[in-house]
């Protein structure tokens, strides 16, 4: 089965797919036990994307240089903050 | 042109094998071919992750809603469509069937997956019914014995004959060749020409197997 290409000739047979045709092998599924097994989604709200903002009142763009060295140093905002605090408070 | 849907509620019987066999054999005869990988174990994307033959494009992660949209755009590119799906018992199943030119039921010749797999038949002969068309289909015998034709395998041939279903010859043998596909991706022929590939069965064996079994669908397809 080689050279010239013989399955250009092959043709699909005319299949109507119409919404009330899906239901009925939808149906005809179901009776045999074909049922939807489509996993269902994660319950719950999904997580908010992440702004890097730190507080409505802080700058951004001091805001965005704390979350740069937070990253920088490999440690959260939080805790770039709690060293913060413990500077000023010494 | 053409549809071909593998099915068979039954998992391990060799449906993503013979997608791959028929999609690289098509592909081989200059057919453009999309493959439709719609299995969550994606058997196919794996082998596509190798390499894929030239001529051959892979859609992957296919669910329920998108099936009939997908193999219609498809369709309508004028390409072969090959749809390998998952083996349970599903309502993507069903619609992958009644989208189906020719749906190919893979069983190994033992009693659980002739049982397992006649559900898919019956499905096909259901949905027939139900759309006021045919839908022709046909089984294939996967993973047979190179060396013998078994008892088994032949009342399992009779049985299937003598209920007026189409079997496939030749039967797909277990070969390793056919399996060692998955890790190597590409197809038989590429096997067998690169050196670098080894293979702990005989690739020609496999290749003249792959070849007329496509051969044999083609007939189907005409």
């Amino acid at each position: 089965m080689s050279g010239s290409n013989r399955l250009a000739g092959l043709k699909a047979r005319p299949k109507d797919t119409t919404i009330e045709e899906v239901r009925r092998v939808d149906e005809v599924g179901e009776a045999r036990g074909f049922l939807d097994r489509t996993p269902r989604k994660k319950p719950g709200r999904k997580p908010s994307p992440r702004t890097y903002q730190l507080h409505p009142k802080v700058f951004p763009r001091v805001g965005e240089a704390i979350a740069a060295e937070a990253e920088r140093l490999g440690i959260t905002q939080g805790q770039l903050i709690e060293l913060m605090w413990e500077k000023y408070e010494g | 042109m053409p549809v071909i849907v593998m099915a068979s509620p039954k998992g391990g019987v060799g449906k993503s094998t013979c997608a791959v066999l028929l999609a690289s054999e098509f592909a081989r005869m200059s057919a453009d071919v999309t493959v439709l990988d719609c299995d969550p174990n994606k058997s196919l994307t794996r082998w596509a992750s190798h390499g894929l033959p030239a001529g051959v494009t892979l859609k992957s992660e296919i669910g329920r809603s998108e099936i009939v949209p997908t193999i219609r755009s498809a369709d309508g590119d004028g390409k072969i469509v090959i749809v390998d799906l998952e083996g349970v018992a599903s309502q993507l199943v069903s619609r992958a069937i009644s989208q189906a030119d020719l749906v190919i039921v893979p069983m190994q010749p033992t009693a659980l997956d002739a049982e397992i797999g006649s559900e898919a038949l019956a499905l096909v002969r259901e949905e027939e019914e139900a759309l006021g068309r045919s839908i022709r289909h046909a089984v294939v015998l996967t993973k047979t014995s190179a060396a013998v034709r078994s008892r088994v395998q032949k009342e399992l041939e009779e049985q299937l004959r003598g209920a007026g279903i189409d079997v496939i010859e030749p039967s797909l043998v277990a070969r390793a060749a056919f399996s060692e596909l998955f890790a190597y991706g590409g197809d038989l022929t590429a096997m067998m020409n690169d050196p670098e590939m080894m293979t702990g069965g005989k690739v020609d064996k496999a290749l003249i197997n792959a070849q007329a079994f496509a051969e044999a669908v083609y007939e189907r397809l005409k």
